[in-house]
């Protein structure tokens, strides 16, 4: 807010002193703003909705790291060893159905450990990182709805307002609350997602081969989480602004799922339509997803996920699976951020919250 | 208004000129309110009247339309956050979050109230608690507190900061009797330490009970302002009943006839008849002349039945304030008369005028 000089008659009359049992804090935009998103988060940890959801994401991810263990348990029958005889000089004599048999375990083997690979770093991550994409996507669209569109349904936002601390730290405050919240919950899921295929690999008896783990690759996972996280992050201030534009929880969980479910949707028949229709018309009808979250999200994770998966020195003869640049994505997301926020910031500002 | 009384630094909320136009319906209109530091301020005006818009414009929650709000000095249009930590406020209906308890609210409004976040404020939030009487009830969720309980959660978290100023829009909505006198009992406590309250209010005999000052809106236009007892003793009037209509009118031309000569004390003289459809005379004048109208009244062998000494009451200023003439007489149960003359007078009394 800004200031105004004071008439030489118009003085500040100084505050009387608080009781003793008033501790305030300090009373600088940035402190005003961290009490602000410490209050939010007091908030959603005591909501029995948070808790749900994330015990819901939890069992999915139990669930989905469920499948290749049981996957590999099914490939686990106990095959013939060959048959083979050492002679005097080290050398093995096999006979025929022995070489079959152990050609046969070699392959169930390799089925076996490709199955179970989900299941052991560098996969794993990669496997907790899709789960997440779809449930947490869901779980924080929920969150941020009705985070944002229940001040305005149950009438709290006017409580707040009145209390100090103004309407763009009351705005920052849900912002700040869902990042944190986000980057808890992705952290966790994602350690819970490594954790659960760690020991559901024990049963496989295959051990990790832990060569990858480079510091280089360690940089390339961290990146690949925070795009994980970016991608939560775009669709929970779709919800985040719809919510505010409709002063309602329903506005803004069910525009951001629609928004998230459609664009994939429409994507595939943009797609379809464009390269049935050749030319300029459907070269441009193909472009269109290119410009769609989802598309510039998956972009930048599949670039990463090559340096994960692949090794560091594969990926870069691999880089350009996608598309689309790094740096077309990063634009594209930036926009779509200052396009939610701004609309939500600027709504918020502007709005007579006493109806 | 000179600007040495519009700043006076113990003027705590002072509005000039302010407005708030809603398309076509002008709210609040060219209002000047002067708070003073240790007032109890009742603001009282009909429904639709302007109260909580302009509640709302001093708390920040809609920009005026034109003029200004200055509290505590400091502009809001400029200086609310630093304005709003020195308030404590409940508009309408308090609302909190339903699922949390009465004391995690209060720990979420202290965190956005600039106090630290934490445990470090729970003895402030029991202590508010202890004064609505609900630190029985801390734990249990909100949406399972009657409208009573509600009420006073609010007015917890308006006293949680221990504010210079209480602004509170119809504090005893929902309460019960007893609930009413306990949040009478607070205003004057919280008053006695030296706090500045606003309260709006329908109730009147409630504000006349505990305000020192009131201000008066009707169709979002300030008709009345000032101290209370002031307002009340300009209400203040003697009812005589002298029994028939000639004597009646002789006991007002006498009464007329002192005014003129020099009784400024009576300001205004009229005749109404009471529920039975008896004239009586009614003087607005101090209830501490009765005696000495009586004995005026006497000595021009005018002999009175019956001398009722009548305070004034806030609602009489209210409804003086905010209803036309007519509709005023018939809330008191009387028709106003000019005095009436003899020869239509005497056939009322035989029943051909009704």
């Amino acid at each position: 807010m800004s200031s105004m000089p004071q008439t030489p008659t118009e003085q500040d009359i100084p505050a009387t002193k608080r009781s003793n049992t008033v501790i305030m804090g300090h009373q600088d935009f940035l402190s005003v703003l961290f009490r602000s998103i410490g209050a939010e988060l007091y908030k959603i940890r005591q909501r029995a909705m948070s808790k749900i959801l994330l015990l819901i994401a939890t069992l999915i991810m139990i669930i989905t790291f469920l499948f290749p263990a049981l996957g590999a348990l099914a490939n686990n029958s106990p095959l013939p060893q060959a048959s083979c005889i050492t002679d005097s000089n080290g050398q093995q004599h096999c006979t025929p159905q022995s070489l079959q048999d152990r050609a046969r375990q070699v392959i169930a083997e390799k089925i076996k450990a490709d199955i179970s690979a989900p299941l052991r770093l560098p996969n794993s991550l990669a496997l907790s990182v899709t789960v997440i994409n779809l449930v947490g996507t869901i779980a924080l669209i929920i969150l941020t709805g009705t985070i944002v569109g229940s001040e305005y349904g149950i009438g709290t936002i006017r409580l707040m307002l009145i209390r100090g601390p103004t309407r763009t730290q009351f705005f920052l405050a849900k912002i700040g609350a869902v990042i944190v919240y986000l980057l808890a919950t992705l952290f966790l899921l994602i350690l819970v997602g490594i954790i659960v295929g760690a020991l559901f690999n024990l049963t496989t008896g295959i051990a990790v081969d832990f060569s990858f783990f480079t510091a280089e690759w360690i940089v390339h996972a961290i990146l690949y989480v925070l795009i994980t996280a970016l991608g939560l992050f775009v669709y929970s201030m779709i919800a985040l602004c719809l919510a505010t534009l409709g002063k309602t929880t329903a506005a803004g969980i069910a525009g951001a799922l629609i928004w998230w479910f459609f664009e994939s949707v429409l994507g595939a028949v943009l797609t379809a339509i464009g390269f049935l229709n050749k030319g300029p018309v459907g070269d441009f009808l193909q472009s269109i997803p290119d410009y769609f979250i989802g598309n510039n999200i998956s972009a930048l994770r599949d670039h990463q996920n090559q340096y994960l998966i692949n090794g560091v020195g594969q990926a870069t003869s691999n880089a350009n699976t996608n598309n689309l640049s790094d740096m077309h994505a990063i634009i594209v997301l930036a926009i779509y951020l200052v396009v939610f926020i701004g609309m939500a910031w600027w709504v918020n500002q502007q709005r007579d919250v006493t109806n | 208004m000179n600007n040495t009384s519009l700043y006076d630094s113990n003027t705590v909320i002072n509005t000039t000129r302010l407005t708030k136009v809603f398309g076509n319906l002008v709210a609040v209109n060219d209002l000047n309110l002067q708070v003073i530091r240790g007032d109890v301020f009742g603001f009282l005006g009909p429904n639709g009247s302007g109260k909580t818009t302009t509640i709302r414009m001093l708390l920040g929650l809609i920009r005026p339309t034109a003029g200004r709000a200055i509290l505590f000095g400091l502009d809001t249009a400029y200086q609310l956050p630093s304005i709003l930590l020195r308030i404590g406020a409940i508009v309408e209906t308090p609302i909190f979050y339903p699922y949390l308890s009465g004391l995690d609210n209060l720990r979420v409004v202290a965190a956005n109230s600039g106090m630290v976040l934490g445990k470090a404020n729970d003895r402030r939030i029991e202590e508010v608690l202890d004064i609505v009487e609900l630190r029985a009830y801390g734990k249990l969720a909100y949406r399972k507190y009657s409208l009573g309980m509600k009420q006073r959660l609010g007015i917890a978290a308006a006293l949680l900061t221990d504010p210079e100023l209480v602004m509170l829009d119809e504090p005893t909505n929902g309460l019960d009797p007893s609930g009413m006198i306990e949040i009478r009992q607070l205003i004057r406590r919280l008053s006695s330490l030296g706090k500045t309250i606003f309260i709006s209010s329908h109730l009147l005999a409630e504000v006349q009970q505990v305000c020192n000052r009131v201000a008066i809106l009707r169709k979002g236009n300030l008709v009345k302002q000032g101290d209370v007892k002031e307002l009340l003793r300009e209400r203040e009037r003697i009812e005589v009943r002298i029994g028939q209509a000639e004597q009646t009118n002789s006991a007002f031309d006498v009464l007329r006839q002192s005014q003129e000569q020099g009784a400024t004390w009576i300001s205004n003289i009229s005749i109404e008849q009471n529920k039975e459809g008896e004239p009586i005379l009614i003087i607005d004048a101090p209830v501490a002349r009765s005696a000495e109208i009586n004995m005026l009244l006497a000595h021009n062998n005018v002999f009175a039945s019956e001398i009722y000494p009548r305070e004034g009451s806030l609602e009489d200023v209210f409804l003086e304030a905010t209803t036309p003439t007519s509709a005023l007489s018939i809330q008191h149960g009387m028709q106003r008369f000019a005095p009436i003359p003899a020869q239509i007078q005497s056939e009322k009394e035989k029943g051909a005028i009704l």
